[in-house]
């Protein structure tokens, strides 16, 4: 697993699709919509951010149930790493979400804590910023691990049953929620998708590779000790 | 090095703030034109959109660049 | 011996030593009346939201004291002696069970005394009843869970704190939905959803909690 972290392909092909969702994205034709404008363009930009944070905090539960079964600590500092990334990529959806909130739903902030998607994006930033007080709360290092691992499994499954099952129930201004269409029926026409996915590819690729330099600084720590993981 | 950081820190402080310069124009009484980030159909607000996601991401690079440095001078120092 | 009979002894030592130890419980009694005499004081009088709003956030900060120790109140030596009887998916069944009924009994608790110094604003009872009964249960699976992780960490009190009230929020809007619909009228019906939902996602934490717990003990 530690030596996919060297190769050299993945992160190609991130640089490849990140070129390729930033010229598309501003090139292509966009259908024209009220209110948004051209900032429909924003569902290749604003949109993967929350998918990728989603996507390398389920790596990283993958990484902690791993960690349970196995106990290795390379486990753990994968999950730790990926969580760290994840957390930044989630504040970069909050700020840009802000920016993009605030031309078209209203400059007054009100919709920020009636939507429930937001509630779930924050309660997930919250569960993993206190993930990492925790962390630094338990000085044994296995202990750490295996305690952080268990918070982290149980509060990011219920995080995803949150997210998932609350936003059917409530309103939200987000599409796909409390009578809102979904994209699908609408905005995501079929050229859009062809710029989403990529999108959403390119950033997690991109995330990972960020998390890949985190974790070799961190076996580096380990090494400096004279410990090999 | 520093001093190179510290540079960069500002460059991307600036393109971030500036949107907000242009947020504070607006707020004056005139009646609402699609002037500032608003002209072109909204399309600075991508932009803008697309600078915070590069900037945190470039920031957050930064940080890891520096703790790269530091490790490498402790390793050299030990050895 | 069987299962039942472990959980049984297990849960009559909760009670036992809770009794033991009244300094606790008349502790978080004295709290309760404090946080309610901070709302009825503060406010005066509350319109309906907020008393609702209040009410619920008094639960909450109740709840976070009552069931948090649950786990940091026993020394490592009577855990370990514990885990050796019991498995341990019992001992964390145990504590649920038991938090829930104490946190059934505070609140209770909690809405006489908001009742005698802000009066009952509410129409459907039942539907607020019942809210009471699915928060009780939720508090307290959440609670005893984290409570045992925080339990591992230095200081542990805080941490309990910050590491439900993430998990408890979304718990705490539905609650206070289902609560500000039963305010104006009989409105069971329409809280059918969100209570099902709710008793959904309280078995599912014990669920969690039932297949997690195990690996917090294993040193």
């Amino acid at each position: 697993m530690l030596r996919q972290l060297k190769t050299r392909w993945w992160k190609a092909l991130a640089v490849v699709l990140l070129l390729y969702t930033f010229t598309a994205g501003m090139l292509i034709d966009v259908p024209a919509r009220f209110v948004l404008h051209e900032t429909i363009r924003n569902l290749f930009f604003h949109v993967p951010v929350w998918f990728t944070m989603i996507l390398l905090l389920l790596v990283s539960l993958i990484y902690s149930t791993l960690y349970l079964r196995h106990g290795k600590l390379a486990y753990d500092i994968v999950a730790e790493q990926l969580a760290k990334v994840a957390v930044v990529f989630g504040v970069l959806g909050f700020l840009t979400g802000a920016l993009w909130g605030n031309y078209t739903w209203g400059d007054t902030f009100s919709w920020l804590f009636a939507d429930t998607k937001i509630l779930g994006a924050f309660i997930g930033l919250l569960i993993y910023v206190a993930y990492f007080i925790l962390r630094g709360s338990v000085p044994d290092e296995e202990k750490r691990a295996r305690i952080s691992s268990v918070y982290s499994i149980f509060a990011y499954i219920l995080l995803i049953v949150f997210i998932f099952v609350i936003p059917r129930l409530t309103d939200s201004l987000h599409p796909g929620n409390g009578g809102n269409p979904a994209f699908s029926t609408y905005d995501l026409d079929n050229t859009m998708r062809l710029v989403f996915y990529p999108a959403v590819f390119a950033y997690f690729l991109t995330g990972c590779w960020i998390a890949s330099q985190l974790i070799r600084l961190r076996i580096l720590h380990y090494r400096k000790h004279n410990i090999n993981i | 090095m520093k001093a190179f950081y510290k540079a960069l820190f500002s460059i991307i402080a600036i393109t971030l703030v500036s949107p907000v310069a242009a947020l504070a124009q607006e707020a004056s009484g005139q009646p609402e034109m699609a002037t500032g980030m608003r002209s072109n159909g909204l399309i600075f607000v991508v932009v803008g959109v697309i600078v915070i996601i590069l900037g945190g991401l470039f920031l957050f690079l930064i940080r890891i660049d520096r703790k790269l440095n530091k490790m490498e001078r402790e390793i050299d120092n030990k050895s | 011996m069987n299962h039942s009979k472990v959980f049984v002894a297990l849960l009559r030592k909760e009670v036992l030593s809770e009794w033991r130890n009244k300094y606790a419980i008349s502790g978080i009694l004295l709290y309760l009346l404090s946080i309610v005499m901070l709302i009825a004081f503060t406010f005066e009088t509350t319109d309906d939201r907020t008393w609702m709003v209040m009410f619920w956030i008094a639960i909450l900060f109740t709840s976070v004291n009552a069931v948090a120790k649950s786990f940091l109140q026993e020394s490592e030596g009577r855990q370990y002696y514990m885990y050796t009887l019991a498995a341990p998916q019992l001992i964390i069944l145990s504590k649920m069970v038991y938090n829930t009924l104490l946190m059934l009994l505070l609140s209770s608790i909690a809405l006489l005394l908001y009742v005698v110094s802000l009066g009952y604003p509410v129409a459907d009872s039942l539907s607020f009843l019942i809210a009471m009964l699915l928060g009780a249960m939720s508090f307290a699976a959440t609670f005893s869970m984290i409570s045992a992780i925080a339990g591992k960490a230095s200081n542990s009190a805080t941490l309990t704190a910050i590491l439900s009230f993430p998990i408890l929020l979304p718990v705490m809007r539905i609650l206070i939905r289902i609560s500000l619909r039963a305010l104006p009228q009989e409105s069971l019906q329409v809280n059918a959803q969100d209570m099902l939902y709710l008793l959904a996602l309280n078995v599912f934490i014990v669920v969690l909690a039932l297949i997690l717990f195990p690996y917090l003990w294993r040193d």
